[in-house]
Formats: structure tokens, C-alpha cells, sequence
């Protein structure tokens, strides 16, 4: 049965309303698959397993438009620089290129220009269960801006791309950007991404991006996700890689924003691949933050890694759930998992689920959760040398994340993302 | 080598059922089929009070509301309830004053299963209050719990010499409307153990009911009800063997414990019923709800369960962690071979101050088993000081098994501490050529590498069952070598 929401019933009609453009008839036809998916599944409620602990209802009720309203750039560059963060840096507005980009041995192209052909064919929503994730189908049914960056065969990239979303939340928007990612053979590539809005009204950011890894090549990815208090995100990131291929993901979750859900999905679509998932989640006020992640190792000696951490305030709430398959085929894996929470509030929930599905017999898999607080022995230790009761609280959290932020290769994002711990604990004790 | 390994594999996988035996005992039968008038059949058989026969039809009007559920890690087979008949009792059903009345035939059968219904038990100090089917027909050692005031019996018979006790705590922690397992078992309940220890009594022996299923086609739905009072002890065993079926038999139990200020109850359970043949076929379906309740402060629960048998098995036995300082365990050693299904695991509901929970789990996989370990542990707001420990290791043997864990942790307590830790892997090659080269085969070296593996479990049960456990262990997993 469907929940129908008036968000749902006007994105039926919008869709409807445009899906006679001249696309493509491939993606027409995928188009139509995606929508067929989401109007049979809806919106997802705490009745579906992978929504159990997060309920999004609250935060689909807006009077949404689903066409943003027109961006301006001023300000963008200052309130979101990374201090001395050397990079290319990419500005979309609304999802759109503002300017040509001219990056040595990588193709950036927007969707509009990319979709004229088939070339894309090849990798569009190809390896998304569309059938069981509703947003990402929603993604792919609606989805117009965005861009594509291409990595060509053998290309090192010398310095991160670091894309910059910028979108005008005057009034409640709705909408769908998208990212597509591929790396060819033997390629190198870091993404950094991070999001500036304008304006408090409700912005909801369904956003899809995916990657796409071919034989030695390798690609970082982080996520910044330090947003103001209006923005709602799912987030839905697809990963495949091929042989001998290396991929890691960061995502840093700093208070701010009312719902994040984060889904990873990587398919280990090759033999000798290495993952490695990080993730730190930082949450305060009455935020909801949800963090799932899949791994499926579907080919042998392959290897993948993931650690997440969380500090809960106030009267936040985070889920993890992290999923490893390991498949008949894949034997000699060896993944493993772990999450670590600490509950720094009695008002704040954490709902923790590492599971693991395997199916061959010789790997080494473990996983581990945890849940606790500040170790009192530890900030008895540290106030009797003196370390005041903030201070020293303040360092026993950096300590806790630095598992985490000590694994971001690029300097400049690792200082920005611990000043930006120290920051909010300092406000949280103030 | 592997091929070898593949060779002793075939050979178990095809070893037949040992325990597979049909006795012939003139049985009295209700119709198949379940209807109202079914639970009047059953409560008036069983010469019941009308509140019981009340609370049976409450059960079976949440069962005909509940839904299958679907969350479950493997495909829920069609039970056609109609099909079952839902009462069984030997003809003889009378009681037996001594040894010599009971019906020689069914002397035999537990003596094949090893059940030393005889006086030679009293020096094991085990009293038992064998299950056939459906009606308890014998009852020993009566007289020595009598003299601690301890109340063991059938819970028919409690019903009629304790009804104020069994009216109290009757689905007080299992309510009749918990799950749809649950609802029927309730609605058609045909007999149990029913246990009451008094206030500051420690049971001086070892409690234990072997349960055993006979007539075809017919399920059994015990029900066991274990209340210690405050400053008790008991320690209650429960195992189980069923002959051979082709088809498949469900088995729906309820066990609920209660445990008052400063009891401590141990259940410890194990378990070899009828898996089925090569193709999966028959089995049976064993799907039991079992919890426990901490009332009052310093109380402790702790579960042991082995599992080897049955097509399927499906239970969680929990506890919930009322009274402060109250504690929980749960130590599981779960094998599946063959086509094999366990879904099991625990929930540690923390709601009491200082509430403390630990959780062992041991999978072994072998064949193609599928072995899922599900637990929750929930820590609500008033739980300070919570704190849970689970480990949760599988064991795989034979690349088509499966090993999954899907643990739930919850908290809403910032003073409260959780841990949970997974492995899964296979036996090292490395520590079989290890035992190989001090002149141990390959064979016995998995036996005893699983042995230790599960030796964390093992050392929790009782003397006697540690020991048919181990020897289960060991043959569960002939010729499975890695």
C-alpha cells in the first residue's frame, strides 16, 4: 500500500506534465522504468526495513516547488572556502555549470549536453536496485542539471575537483541533482563536494551520484556535509568498481541540517579491489541523521574497509546500518566494519545495525558496534593536570574522531573539518 | 583432499536421522482443523476453568488477526492450520502412581532416546516430567520438591491444583496477542511444565522435561511457565528428539520465566529434532517464542540454548531487564547442515537502572545451512549504567552455507555502554595441519576445533546436557571438513 502524500500526487503530475520532451528513447524508456518504480513504491515509511528509524514524513509535508528558483553568486566563494585548499573548483548553480571548466585529461559535461547521445547508456542508473530505493528511482525519473566528470585513460588529475552546489532556498524547493563520476583505466581522480544555500526556506536535496571505477584506476570521494538547519538530503551514492581498482569515501556530517540520509552502495564488480568507507557523523539540536551503507564483494580477493564514528548532542538521533555480502564467488574476502557512537545527551537516540549476509566460506569478516560516553577515568585524568572541564571534553571527542578525520589525505579538508568539530563542540558546552 | 572432504560430506549429509522412530501407542485424536470449537474441545478434554477457556479464545482471536511475518532471513513456508490436529493424548491417559503402570512401550521409547525414567535417576538428581506428545504421563521426584515447596508439574495439572498461581502469571510476559505463534499456542496450548519455586528456596536439583513429538500430523504447542519467587534458584532443562516424518511438523511453543527480587533462573535447552531429508524434505518447524522477565531488583535470566536440529528454527529467547541491577544472558551454539534454517538470536530490553546483559552467539554453518543471528539490544532513558556485551562469531564449513548477522542496538541513554563484536570465517588451514602433525586426523581435529570454538556455550549447560551436547556437536559435524 502507497501512502499518498500531496507531494507524491504533485510529482506524479509533474512528471507526467514532462516527460514528452525529445530525449533519448533509451532514456525515456529508463526514465519511465524509474518513475514506474517510484510511483509503484512511494515514499518510503518506518514500515520499510531500510526506513525503520528514520521517519521522513514530517519532512515531505512542505508546500515544495520542484523548480529552484534562480541563484546569484555572491558570497559563495568566501562562506565556503576551505582556507588554503588548493583545488579546481567547480560552481553549479541549481546543478548547472556556471563556467567552461578546462582540467587537464578530465571531460566535465553537463547532463543537458551529455544526454544527447548514447554514450551514457552505459552507465545511467545500471547498477541501482531502482526497485528498492524509491528516491534514487524519483532521481532518475526527474532529474535534469547536474554534470558528468570523466577522468580519461591514464589521466592523473594533479589537484582535487572540488564542486561547489549552490542552491536559493527562498522558498521550498524540491529537487533532484545528480553527479556522474568515471574514472577509466589507470586513472586518479579526488571529488570533494560541498553545498552553499541562500535563503531559510525548506530545501529538500535528493540527490544521486554515481561512480563508476575501471581497472587500476582509483577515486576519493568526500562529501562535506556541513549544512544550515533548512536542508533535508537523501543522499543515494553508487559505486562500482572493476578490477584492481581503489575507492574511498568520505563523508563528515556536521550539525546543521534537520534530515541526512546517507546510502552507499558499492558493487566490487571485479577481482583485488580496495575500499576504504569513512565516515563521521556529528549531530545536535533535534537533527536526524542516517547513514546506510552496502557493500557486495561479487568477485574474489577483494578487500574492503569501513569505519564510522558518531557524537550525539542534545536531542539528535543517527542511525548506522551497514551491510556486507559477500557472494558465493567471492571467496578470500576480507571486509570488515565498524561503528563506534558516543551518547552525549539523554535526549539523543542512536539506533546501530551492522549486519553482515555471506554466503562463501573462505573469508575473514568481523564487525563491531559500539555505544557509550566520555570515558569518566579519562576526564578525571585530564582535569587533574590541569585540562578545564570543556577543554578537556573537547579534546576526548577530537581524539574519538581522529580515526576518522587522520584518514583524509588532502590537508587543507582535514584541518577545515577538525576546526570545524572544535567549533561546534566548543557551541554545544558554551 | 577435497575431494576426500566432499566424499565424508556426501556420506553425512546422507546419514539418516538416528533418533527416527515411530512408537505404537493407541492414540486419542481430535479432527484436524481449527475452529472455535476446537479450543472447546480441547479446554473441556482438559476439564478446564472458564476463565482459561476465556483466554484460549482471546489467543485465537488475535491469531485469526495477526499476519505471517515477513522480516524474517528466509522464506516462511505455508503452514496450513487446518491441517493440523490440534490434541493428541494416549488412550491410557490416566495417572500413573508408580513406574510399573506406565505403558511399556513408551518406557521403550525413552530408554532409546536415553531417558532414565527410573530410580537410578535419583542419584543424578534429575527429576523428569517426560512429555509425550501432549499429556504428561509421568512425574518423579515429586516428594523431594515437594518438601522445598517447589511446585513442578504438568501445567494441566497446575491448572487444576494451582489456578490462582497460573491465572496470575499465564501470559504476563508472552501476552496472547505477541505474535501469531504465539496467539495459536495460546488458543491451543495442549500441555507443559509448570514451575513455581518459593521464596528463598534453591531448587536442589536439576529440573529438566524432555519433550518428544509423535503422532503424525499432529503439532505441539507446550507451554511452560517458570516463576521464581524473590531470593530463589532454579536451573531447568528442556531437550528434545522426534522421530522421522515426511512431512513437515510445526512446532509452536510459549516458555515465559519470571524471576522476582534477587531470583535467579537458568533455562538451558538442547535441541535435535527431526531436520529432514537430503532434498529438505519434512522437518520440523520449530518456531518458539521464549522470554524472560526481571521483576524485581537483582534478578537474573540467563538462556542456553544448542541447536542442531529441526528444518527450520526460529526463536529469540529474551529478556526484559526491569528490576534495577537486574541481569540477562544468553549463550547460543546454533549448527545447520543440510538445507538446514536457523534464524535466532536474543532481545535485552534495558529498563531498569544498572541492568547488565551479555550476549554469546556461535554459528556453525555447514552443508548448505543458512544460519542467521538476529538480536536487539535496547537501552531505554531510566537504564543508567546499562551495559550489554554481545559476540557474535560464525563459523563457516563448505562454500554453499551461509553465515548472517543482523544485530539491532538501540539507546537512548547517555550513560549507558554497548559492545558488539561479529567474526565470521572458516576453520584455519593452518590449525588443522597443526593437529595433524601431532598424529590428530583431520576429522577429529574439526571436532575439536568447533568443540573449543563453542566451548564458551557449552561450559554454561548443566553437567549432564554439556556432555550429550558435546557428543551432538561432534556428530553434527562429522566428515564436514573444510
Amino acid at each position: 500500500m502507497i501512502t499518498t502524500t500531496s507531494l507524491y500526487d504533485q510529482l506524479i503530475s509533474f512528471y507526467n506534465n514532462n516527460s514528452a520532451g525529445d530525449e533519448q528513447p533509451w532514456l525515456k524508456d529508463l526514465r519511465a522504468r524509474a518513475f514506474d518504480a517510484f510511483s509503484t513504491q512511494g515514499f518510503p515509511t518506518t514500515k520499510n526495513e531500510d526506513w525503520r528509524f528514520t521517519n521522513i514524513s514530517a519532512y515531505l509535508k512542505e508546500n515544495y516547488s520542484l523548480l529552484p528558483g534562480s541563484v546569484s553568486l555572491q558570497n559563495v566563494k568566501s562562506a565556503n572556502a576551505i582556507p588554503s585548499f588548493d583545488g579546481y573548483e567547480i560552481v553549479l548553480k541549481n546543478g548547472m555549470l556556471n563556467e567552461d571548466v578546462n582540467i587537464e585529461g578530465v571531460k566535465v559535461t553537463p547532463f543537458r549536453t551529455a544526454l544527447q547521445d548514447d554514450h551514457l547508456k552505459l552507465y545511467l542508473s545500471k547498477f541501482i536496485p531502482l526497485q528498492k530505493n524509491p528516491f534514487a528511482a524519483l532521481n532518475t525519473a526527474l532529474f535534469q542539471n547536474g554534470i558528468v566528470i570523466e577522468a580519461e585513460k591514464n589521466a592523473i588529475v594533479d589537484k582535487p575537483i572540488h564542486l561547489i552546489h549552490v542552491y536559493n532556498a527562498e522558498d521550498p524547493v524540491f529537487i533532484h541533482p545528480r553527479l556522474l563520476v568515471i574514472a577509466n583505466r589507470n586513472s586518479k581522480l579526488q571529488v570533494v563536494e560541498s553545498v552553499f544555500v541562500t535563503g531559510e526556506s525548506p530545501l529538500f536535496l535528493n540527490n544521486v551520484t554515481e561512480c563508476y571505477i575501471a581497472e587500476n584506476a582509483q577515486v576519493d570521494k568526500y562529501y562535506l556535509q556541513a549544512f544550515s538547519p533548512n536542508i533535508r538530503l537523501v543522499n543515494f551514492t553508487q559505486c562500482v568498481q572493476s578490477s584492481n581498482s581503489l575507492y574511498n569515501n568520505y563523508t563528515y556530517t556536521i550539525p546543521g541540517a534537520n534530515l541526512v540520509r546517507n546510502n552507499l552502495h558499492l558493487d566490487l564488480n571485479g577481482t583485488n579491489t580496495e575500499s576504504h568507507l569513512y565516515g563521521l557523523y556529528l549531530t545536535g539540536s533535534n537533527q536526524l541523521v542516517d547513514n546506510h551503507t552496502s557493500v557486495h564483494h561479487l568477485f574474489p580477493n577483494c578487500m574492503s574497509n569501513e569505519l564510522y564514528k558518531g557524537v550525539l548532542m542534545d536531542s539528535s538521533r543517527a542511525v548506522f546500518n551497514g551491510k556486507i555480502f559477500v557472494h558465493q564467488d567471492a571467496q578470500k574476502t576480507n571486509a570488515f566494519q565498524q561503528n563506534n557512537n558516543m551518547l552525549l545527551s539523554n535526549k539523543a537516540v542512536i539506533d546501530s545495525k551492522p549486519q553482515l549476509e555471506i554466503f562463501a566460506d573462505d573469508v575473514k569478516c568481523s564487525h563491531g558496534s559500539t555505544v557509550g560516553s566520555f570515558n569518566n577515568e579519562a576526564l578525571f585524568y585530564l582535569k587533574s593536570r590541569g585540562i578545564g572541564e570543556k577543554a578537556a571534553r573537547n579534546l576526548l571527542v577530537n581524539a574519538f574522531a581522529f580515526d576518522v578525520t587522520n584518514k583524509i589525505q588532502i590537508p587543507a579538508v582535514r584541518k577545515y573539518i577538525e576546526k570545524l568539530i572544535t567549533q561546534k563542540m566548543s557551541e554545544a558546552y558554551d | 583432499m577435497a575431494n576426500k572432504s566432499d566424499d565424508i560430506l556426501e556420506e553425512y549429509s546422507s546419514k539418516e536421522y538416528e533418533y527416527g522412530f515411530v512408537t505404537n501407542i493407541e492414540m486419542e485424536i481430535a479432527p484436524k482443523g481449527l475452529s472455535e470449537e476446537t479450543i472447546h474441545y480441547i479446554s473441556a478434554k482438559k476439564q478446564e476453568p472458564q476463565w482459561l477457556l476465556d483466554w484460549r479464545l482471546k489467543g485465537y482471536h488475535s491469531f485469526l488477526k495477526a499476519e505471517d511475518p515477513h522480516w524474517q532471513n528466509f522464506d516462511l513456508p505455508k503452514v496450513d492450520f487446518q491441517g493440523i490436529s490440534y490434541y493428541a493424548a494416549p488412550k491410557s491417559s490416566a495417572k500413573f502412581k508408580s513406574i510399573d503402570e506406565v505403558d511399556p512401550e513408551l518406557i521403550a521409547t525413552f530408554e532409546k532416546l536415553g531417558i532414565p525414567l527410573s530410580e537410578q535417576k535419583i542419584l543424578a538428581g534429575v527429576a523428569v516430567d517426560a512429555v509425550f506428545d501432549s499429556v504428561s504421563v509421568a512425574t518423579t521426584f515429586k516428594a523431594t520438591l515437594k518438601e522445598h515447596g517447589i511446585i513442578f508439574s504438568s501445567i494441566s495439572e497446575a491448572v487444576k491444583e494451582h489456578p490462582e498461581l497460573v491465572q496470575k502469571y499465564l501470559g504476563s510476559v508472552v501476552p496472547h496477542s505477541d505474535n501469531i505463534y504465539a496467539s495459536l499456542n495460546s488458543a491451543v496450548f495442549s500441555d507443559g511444565s509448570f514451575v513455581y519455586i518459593p521464596k528463598g528456596v534453591r531448587c536442589p536439583m536439576e529440573l529438566s522435561t524432555y519433550f518428544r513429538i509423535n503422532t503424525e500430523n499432529t503439532g505441539q504447542f507446550e507451554r511452560t511457565l517458570i516463576i521464581a519467587d524473590e531470593g530463589s534458584y532454579v536451573s531447568y532443562l528442556e531437550g528434545c528428539t522426534a522421530p522421522k516424518r515426511d512431512e513437515n511438523q510445526l512446532h509452536a511453543a510459549v516458555v515465559e520465566l519470571i524471576a522476582m527480587e534477587n531470583a535467579e533462573i537458568k533455562y538451558s535447552t538442547v535441541q535435535n529434532w527431526y531436520p529432514g531429508d537430503k532434498e529438505g524434505n519434512g522437518g520440523i518447524y520449530n518456531f518458539v517464542t521464549k522470554r524472560g522477565v526481571c521483576r524485581g531488583a537483582n534478578a537474573k535470566i540467563s538462556w542456553t540454548q544448542v541447536e542442531t536440529g529441526s528444518a527450520i528454527t526460529w526463536k529469540y529467547p529474551s529478556v526484559i531487564l526491569q528490576g534495577d541491577n537486574s541481569s540477562g544472558e544468553f549463550y547460543s551454539v546454533a549448527v545447520t547442515k543440510g538445507k538446514q534454517i536457523a534464524d535466532t538470536g536474543t532481545k535485552m530490553h534495558h529498563i531498569g537502572k544498572n541492568t547488565k546483559s551479555r550476549i554469546i552467539s556461535k554459528g556453525i554453518s555447514a552443508g548448505e545451512g543458512q544460519n542467521s543471528y538476529r538480536g536487539l539490544v535496547q537501552v531505554g532513558t531510566r537504564a543508567d549504567n546499562a551495559r550489554n556485551f554481545t559476540q557474535c562469531d560464525s563459523l563457516l564449513i563448505g562454500d554453499r552455507c551461509g553465515a548472517h548477522t543482523f544485530p539491532y542496538i538501540e539507546s537512548k541513554n547517555s550513560t549507558a555502554t554497548i559492545e558488539h563484536e561479529a567474526t565470521t570465517s572458516k576453520i584455519g588451514e593452518d590449525q588443522i595441519f597443526y593437529l595433524n602433525q601431532r598424529g590428530i586426523d583431520t576429522e577429529k581435529a574439526v571436532a575439536l576445533i568447533v568443540n573449543g570454538y563453542a566451548k564458551e556455550v557449552l561450559n554454561q549447560l548443566p553437567m549432564e546436557f554439556a556432555v550429550e551436547a558435546q557428543k551432538l556437536l561432534s556428530i553434527s559435524l562429522e566428515g564436514s571438513v573444510g
